[in-house]
């Protein structure tokens, strides 16, 4: 984003603001140095026998002088100057951005509790376990504490990984072994594999045998290529940098792998890989735009909009934060749902339910011309989709 | 590639392969236009993050300046005071003066201080700002969310949360702890009834709060009057509204009569409208009432902007699926608590179709396009394709647990 004209009438400002500060010091300089000067003055008038001015008369002058200086005068006008700059500022970031991005928002009251409570989740998932701590002991939000028992062991395997020690892990896969192949994962193999070539990579050609007969054999109906493969290994103990299988020493293994745990772990308790505030804030940060511009529109339908069943304009957002899939009939627009559901015909276009019935007249044998193409289609040949 | 009718294919080939070689250099070379202005719309958002501080600086540019104001012409008029004093007096006087301008030397260095370290959190800002680009947005995101939340725990008070939160992330120049702890001394003198403090936060912005025609000093000395009231302190009631309430008579007549009624009734009236008055619940009001006037002098948003985001989006997600039982979990809204929030929001809106492969979760397209099974459920080519090959042409679907061969398979033609 090109800030450039906001950065400059910012450094106009704080240029406005060091003359104006420095014109104060130097007006109370002025001030202080006629003020001593007339203190000196009355003080030798006591102390010398000659007849001096008396301090009454300094006094007058030093009151005549000061307001000659005229020191509020002399302010006014840099301050005049720095406060044409601060409005300026501000006007411009009026401009350049939105003023008020609540302008959307539905005056519905959020459940406190309910935000706290996925808020403590939240920092909880993404290991931040102290400041998850800390805010559910502030907002006496105690029932999350459970959530974080499980994201706790979660981080300490992955803390392990990262020193390379697979420990954790392989108790973590050896104890949820049934539920990692239910859901199709190898995960567990994949971490034995990662094992095997730890103690292979130091020249333990002994140990990793007794590894390989220990771990891989559960694993050998449904992996048994891999495990050629890493008993072919065997072969290049202490040497592996130099072999055909070079590539399984890769660091990128341990990143990938932990990842995947990570991802499983969060499968295994039923939540989603991603943290859903991070998800939902990130797709109101894409959609605000498009209902701000909306409000636009909207000015003086206030209430309408505060009781819209679903939005007037479609929002785009990124393709990640799609989780279902929309059919919208390319004839009537509208979204296909339980009661009209989307139909393919017989030439392979797909339609809702609704216009087929439209464009067939609400005749089922008389067969109607697609509206795409030149088949001619049947109602009684149209099938029901599921996406 | 089209081959090029000039016969200068290879060169052109050569060129469109590696386009940051050859053309010139651009910032954001390889970033598609469409992601570029939605970083711009997003970065649109931030008002705030760059308002407030610079409020702050105001203020504290301002209170500076008055504070010179104050001192100079108090010296001044000092000065004209003096007249027919013994030499004594003149040279005590006099030196007062100067020990006067010496205090606010020192005060003006402080403030000058205090200016300086403002001015550089705003400069912080715009220079977090200007650095999002494509390549550290997932990170700059996550400082986002930090300082939405961080936001969010200063206005419901949280504030050791707020600053843990800040410092372990170290964003403290991103987020206004500081100006939200002036806000705390008031709020926690409110929750024990006391109106001092929030009296002298009027003072301080008096002439703001009335260009915005603000309401709440008169509120504040209505509440200061039915605690006399409640207390049977009937005269210095009285006297207190003489003093306090009589200003405010001009606009604010109604309610002023209103709340002198309390005087007939006292605090254990049975009658309902002047009951509500010596409710406890007035105090959560005005907290309330001072957090609305603290957000608005600073032009910050009355909501929290978690609240505000957290609308938007889950508008942006909801759909009618979400509601249903196969909702995948990756999909916020598949939990109990965030389709509870969005209950009262509308879905969102689509005016084409956008299909997601069940199995693979990508996009059927044109270059990934969607198969039919003969039972009617739809999957990507691509997860097809796979599965066939993996196993000798045959498909299970996943949902029904049907087996097909990949031949039963048809298009679907989606527009
Ligand atoms: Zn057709
Ligand atoms: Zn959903």
């Amino acid at each position: 984003m090109d800030l450039n004209n906001i950065k400059d009438a910012f450094d106009r400002v704080t240029k406005k603001q060091k003359v104006s500060s420095s014109k104060s010091q130097e007006v109370i300089e002025q001030m202080s140095q006629e003020i001593e000067q007339a203190l000196s003055g009355i003080q030798s008038a006591t102390n010398s026998t000659s007849p001096q001015p008396d301090h009454n008369l300094i006094l007058t002058e030093l009151k005549a002088k000061l307001k000659e200086i005229a020191p509020l005068g002399q302010l006014e006008g840099t301050q005049k100057e720095l406060n044409l700059a601060l409005s300026k500022y501000i006007k411009l970031l009026e401009k350049h951005f939105n003023p008020d991005i609540s302008r959307s928002y539905r005056n519905v009251d959020f459940d406190l509790h309910t935000v706290n409570q996925i808020i403590a989740s939240h920092f909880y998932r993404e290991g931040m376990f102290d400041i998850g701590d800390c805010f559910v002991n502030e907002a006496h939000e105690e029932s999350v504490v459970d959530r974080k028992t499980h994201f706790l062991e979660m981080y300490q395997i992955l803390e392990s990984m990262k020193s390379r020690d697979l420990g954790p892990a392989l108790k973590w896969a050896t104890t949820n072994h049934e539920k990692l192949q239910q859901s199709g994962s190898d995960i567990e193999l994949k971490l034995h594999r990662l094992q095997f070539m730890e103690i292979l990579q130091h020249g333990r050609r002994d140990e990793a045998l007794k590894y390989a007969r220990a771990y891989f054999s559960p694993f050998a109906n449904q992996h048994l290529p891999e495990i050629q493969k890493l008993m072919a290994c065997l072969l290049w103990a202490g040497k592996i940098e130099s072999s055909p299988y070079s590539e399984l020493l890769s660091p990128t293994h341990w990143a990938k792998l932990a990842h995947e745990l990570a991802q499983q772990f969060c499968n295994l308790l039923g939540e989603s890989y991603q943290s859903p505030l991070s998800i939902t804030i990130a797709a109101g940060v894409q959609g605000l735009p498009t209902l701000l511009k909306l409000m636009n529109v909207m000015t003086g339908k206030k209430h309408e909009w505060q009781s819209m069943k679903q939005l007037p304009v479609p929002i785009d957002i990124d393709q990640e934060f799609q989780f279902h899939s929309i059919f919208v009939c390319p004839v009537s627009r509208d979204q296909a749902s339980e009661e009209n559901p989307p139909m393919l015909m017989s030439c392979g276009h797909v339609l809702c339910k609704q216009s087929i019935t439209k464009l067939s007249k609400n005749n089922s044998t008389r067969p109607f011309k697609c509206p795409y193409c030149p088949t001619e289609v049947e109602v009684g040949q149209c099938r029901r989709l599921y996406f | 590639m089209e081959p090029l009718a000039n016969g200068n294919s290879t060169v052109a080939t050569a060129t469109t392969a590696s386009p940051t070689a050859t053309s010139l250099p651009s910032l954001h070379a390889g970033v598609p236009s469409s992601k570029l202005s939605q970083l711009t719309d997003s970065l649109k958002l931030e008002h705030q993050f760059l308002r407030v501080p610079f409020e702050h600086y105001k203020k504290t540019i301002r209170a500076n300046h008055r504070a010179v104001e104050k001192e100079v012409s108090a010296v001044m008029s000092g000065l004209s005071d003096a007249a027919d004093l013994s030499q004594d007096d003149a040279v005590q006087h006099l030196n007062s003066l100067v020990s006067r301008l010496q205090g606010l030397k020192r005060k003006l260095e402080d403030g000058s201080r205090a200016e300086h370290l403002q001015a550089q959190r705003c400069r912080a800002r715009l220079d977090h700002l200007e650095s999002a680009d494509a390549d550290n947005i997932s990170e700059w995101n996550n400082t986002r969310l930090k300082r939405i939340l961080v936001d969010y725990m200063l206005r419901m008070s949280y504030y050791d949360t707020a600053t843990k939160l800040a410092e372990t992330s170290s964003i403290q120049d991103l987020v206004d702890i500081e100006i939200f702890y002036e806000a705390k001394k008031v709020i926690d003198a409110l929750q024990n009834k006391e109106v001092a403090p929030a009296l002298a936060w009027c003072a301080e912005n008096k002439s703001r709060l009335k260009k915005a025609k603000s309401k709440f000093e008169f509120q504040l000395r209505l509440q200061e009057f039915i605690e006399l009231v409640r207390s049977d302190n009937n005269v210095r009631a009285v006297m207190y509204a003489r003093k306090y309430l009589a200003p405010w008579a001009a606009t604010y007549m109604k309610e002023l009569q209103k709340v002198f009624a309390t005087l007939a009734f006292t605090s254990n009236t049975g009658c309902e409208i002047y009951k509500v008055l010596f409710e406890p619940k007035q105090w959560d009001y005005l907290m309330d009432q001072f957090k609305q006037e603290f957000c608005r002098l600073y032009g910050m948003t009355m909501e929290p902007l978690l609240n505000i985001y957290l609308q938007a989006g889950l508008s942006a997600l909801k759909t009618p699926f979400c509601y249903e039982d196969d909702c995948t979990k990756e999909d916020p809204l598949s939990q109990e608590s965030f389709r509870k929030l969005a209950m009262p929001l509308p879905f969102s809106k689509q005016h084409h179709s956008k299909l997601v492969c069940y199995i693979t979760k990508d996009l059927m397209d044109t270059e990934n396009p969607p198969l039919v099974l003969p039972n009617g459920y739809v999957y990507s080519t691509k997860a097809l394709e796979e599965m066939a090959t993996n196993n000798n042409g045959k498909i299970t679907c996943p949902r029904t647990g049907l087996v097909y061969n990949y031949t039963e398979v048809t298009k679907a033609y989606i527009s």
